[in-house]
């Protein structure tokens, strides 16, 4: 059980507190409801590039960080195609300096020419360290597009190419900041040793007194639904050839998420995994094969992805895989299988939950997807699955129309 | 009125709380450390070998690691990862030099049923020719795809180098995975691990009836004292650069190696490399990243062994700026050498350091690996509260000393690759 308490400023900001009197440190999580999904398609990589560029000093401070590690603290950011969501960890009673420091930043950013052309090459280096320079690095550039077609999905977080973040201007980056930075557009959660009232009135000293913003409507293409096969390969100079399965599952907030989860489970997430166990340990046909779901808002990706063995061609793995999914789709797990799946559902949620920043993170998170008690359901949830739902979920999931693939063949001469 | 300007006033940390673990034997040189108080019903098990690269070489320590689990006389590997599975149980294998950890993370209800299986697994091992014949395969694999990366290849020839000929220097060469034998694996877990326990750490809400049962669990696996460790190696000095063709960043390594933990210089070498490379304000992340947009990131750190540790400086950049990035490191390091630092600087990375401690004792799993920490260089909690009181007390004519007696570029081990 995650206890928290909830409150809204005047302004339309979100505060959640969660007590935790075990800890010397607070938490200071503060969630935007912007992820590289809000971007337009001439423009991507923009959300990402923003998160540099929130680092980059505020109207009334130069600097962020130096102020937060004086008061021994630290603080990161991450972005999603859904969310950008940054953090600050710091000695309890330091609280003050992060809220000082968050609550500028939403209030207005020093936007200095100098900052946008460093973090501009910044993340040039990131593109290229994560995307470009590694072997297999530029799938998801090409993965997305192919399995979405309308949906700004199709693009990744750090943006479709280079030239993007190459062309970003100031006027593009105030905009950003007037849409989607204010009070209204924000979730704040502290965690800590603290008491209500005084959460209260520290969150409207420093951020009572921000202007509200009008909240922009979300108003995103719908992806229409896929009726074909999609296939794609790409020749690489990689050392051995690579696949990636993408079929399109539920909206988070879909009764079938979990159970879409934990069908990626039952395939592919660990050593008892059943594509584990047939494709690698009894076909050997792959030296490494695994599934997961992407854990979008929208509708998303379940995805299954491997290297081949030596001398393993595409078509032989694609049977072989797809003779599992129709097994999976059409003959009811144990219940023994069923719960070896639940249990360790239940035990690496226990684990997520033991520090105060993830616990967080997660409520910031759920209080946006709109009813943050189903932090406290999610166990529920997964313990309700029936052998019978595994099946009719599959059956939706694995059909050839509903999967992109993606091919990466090695030109390595060998 | 509401004043934005200036920063709300700091209240220095007085006291960090260290808290002991309790300790129970397993044998006369082998102990239990066991740490509770854990806020939920998680738990964590490590058991820690004499079983690193230095004993044998590190293909074949690597292997041992990977095949703990590969079946015994009456279980195959399939049927092991089963069992844990059913439980709920992660498993969890490192190897370094001088260590091998396994670490099974579990509700703790079921903790003592898997590392039952675990154990049983581990003391019975029989290494199926066909379980260690896959595992070569996936290494070979996976080889062929990390030699693709700047970063492996900048490792490699920097971790040669740096521990110059001796034992903590050698790595897997492709070659190496069609000459090693199930034998040398085998007779590397016997000697290793059926007599290689060396401490086991527990974490979880567990009574003394629980404790007692893993003790006796434990007693499988006999333990002989000896030594895991060797005396500090002199890094070969000099540049390198390994050719990448067609690799769009340059990866750059660039260290040395150096004193003992219980070395009077240690802690206030540890403040020094903070202040050049060690935290997002650093000197070499203000300066490459922060002002000239080289490179995503780059870092120095110090690393221990138990007779010496080393410091490195790791970063990627952009191709074109390999050289710069060389210079712009060298300036930064020789300002650390003849400038001394501002007040305002020094007082926020000690006000950093501390809050970072704070952090490292923030909970029973990071209270435990803080311990494990201290205890496997042969220290206690001690340790800390003399790096805390280095950190109040440290000046800045002292941080000049340090970065001019340690921090010579003529003593660098360089390597690039790209």
């Amino acid at each position: 059980m995650i206890h928290y308490e909830k409150f809204q400023l005047d302004n339309g900001l979100r505060v959640i507190f969660h007590q935790d009197k075990t800890t010397p440190l607070a938490v200071v999580n503060t969630l935007y409801d912007v992820g590289a999904r809000d971007e337009s398609e001439d423009k991507t990589g923009f959300a990402h590039l923003f998160e540099h560029l929130m680092f980059g000093g505020s109207v009334h401070i130069p600097d962020f960080d130096a102020p937060l590690q004086n008061a021994g603290g630290e603080s990161n950011a991450f972005t999603s195609n859904d969310i950008t969501n940054y953090y600050d960890q710091l000695p309890a009673k330091n609280l003050d300096t992060a809220l000082w420091l968050e609550s500028d930043r939403m209030l207005s950013l020093a936007f200095t020419e100098k900052s946008l052309e460093v973090q501009r090459n910044v993340v040039i280096e990131e593109f290229k360290q994560r995307y470009l320079n590694q072997p297999y690095g530029d799938v998801w550039l090409e993965l997305r597009p192919l399995a979405y077609k309308e949906h700004p999905y199709r693009w990744a977080t750090i943006g479709k190419n280079i030239q993007h973040i190459e062309e970003a201007t100031m006027e593009d980056v105030k905009s950003f900041f007037k849409t989607h930075y204010h009070p209204g557009n924000a979730i704040l959660c502290i965690a800590g040793n603290f008491e209500l009232q005084e959460i209260q009135e520290k969150v409207n000293h420093w951020f009572g007194s921000i202007p509200s913003q009008p909240k922009k409507v979300r108003n995103l293409p719908k992806e229409p639904i896929q009726t074909e096969f999609r296939e794609k390969t790409l020749e690489r100079n990689v050392p051995t050839d690579a696949f990636y399965y993408a079929f399109k599952m539920c909206p988070k907030l879909h009764p079938d998420y979990f159970i879409t989860d934990l069908i990626s489970d039952a395939i592919g997430r660990d050593k008892s995994a059943r594509l584990y166990t047939s494709l690698k340990k009894n076909q050997k046909l792959v030296s490494e094969i695994g599934a997961y779901v992407m854990g979008s808002i929208d509708e998303g990706l379940l995805i299954i992805s491997g290297k081949l063995n030596p001398g393993i061609s595409f078509e032989q793995l694609d049977q072989a895989l797809w003779q599992e999914l129709h097994t999976l789709s059409n003959e009811e797990m144990s219940l023994k299988e069923l719960n070896r799946l639940k249990i360790k559902v239940r035990t690496a949620k226990e684990f997520q939950e033991q520090g105060a920043l993830n616990r967080a993170m997660n409520l910031c998170f759920h209080e946006l997807m709109g009813d943050i008690e189903e932090i406290n359901r999610e166990n529920e949830h997964y313990e309700k699955i029936t052998p019978t739902d595994m099946v009719r979920v599959s059956k939706v999931l694995f059909t050839k129309e509903n999967c992109s693939l993606l091919k990466v063949k090695s030109n390595d001469a060998k | 009125m509401l004043n934005r300007l200036n920063a709300p006033t700091l209240h220095p940390i007085d006291k960090i709380e260290f808290i002991e673990p309790a300790v129970f034997e397993i044998a006369p040189k082998v102990k239990l450390f066991h740490m509770n108080e854990v806020a939920n019903e998680t738990c964590r098990f490590d058991l820690y070998f004499h079983a690193g690269s230095i004993q044998d070489s590190a293909i074949v320590s690597s292997l041992t690691s990977a095949l703990l689990l590969s079946g015994t006389a009456n279980k195959n590997a399939e049927q092991i990862q089963e069992e844990i599975n059913a439980l709920g149980g992660f498993f969890e294998t490192g190897v370094s030099q001088e260590n091998a950890v396994i670490s099974i993370y579990a509700l703790k209800e079921n903790l003592v049923a898997i590392v039952k299986i675990v154990l049983d697994a581990i003391a019975n091992c029989s290494f199926p020719e066909q379980e260690f014949h896959d595992v070569i395969n996936e290494r070979k694999q996976k080889y062929l795809v990390q030699q693709e990366k700047v970063s492996f290849l900048v490792q490699r020839a920097f971790q040669q180098r740096l521990f110059h000929d001796s034992p903590y220097g050698q790595i897997t060469q492709i070659e190496d995975y069609n000459k090693v034998s199930r034998e040398e694996v085998m007779e590397f877990h016997k000697k290793h691990y059926l007599s290689g326990l060396n401490k086991t750490a527990l974490v979880g809400n567990f009574k003394m009836d629980e404790i007692d049962e893993l003790i006796d669990l434990c007693g499988v696996l006999q333990s002989e004292a000896k030594t895991n460790h060797l005396p500090i190696i002199q890094n070969l000095r000099g540049s390198v650069h390994i050719e990448k063709k067609d690799a769009l960043q340059t990866a750059i390594r660039v260290g040395r190696t150096l004193l003992q933990r219980n070395h009077p210089d240690y802690h206030d070498f540890i403040i020094t490399n903070t202040i050049l490379g060690d935290y997002f304000g650093s000197r070499l992340m203000s300066n490459i990243r922060e002002d000239k947009g080289y490179t995503y990131g780059i870092g120095s750190m110090v690393s221990d062994f138990k007779g010496f540790s080393y410091f490195l400086i790791a970063t990627e950049v952009a191709k074109e700026v390999k050289e710069a990035t060389l210079t712009e490191i060298q300036f930064e390091i020789k300002r650390m050498q003849t400038e001394r630092i501002e007040e305002e600087e020094l007082n926020l990375v000690k006000n950093y350091l501390i809050g970072q401690m704070l952090k490292s004792a923030d909970g029973p799993y990071s209270m435990m690996d803080l311990f494990l920490s201290a205890e496997m260089h042969d220290t206690s909690y001690d340790f800390y509260n003399e790096a805390i009181d280095k950190i109040n007390h440290i000046t800045s004519d002292r941080i000049q000393e340090i970065a001019q007696k340690y921090l010579n570029w003529e003593d660098f081990t360089i390597v690039t690759a790209g």
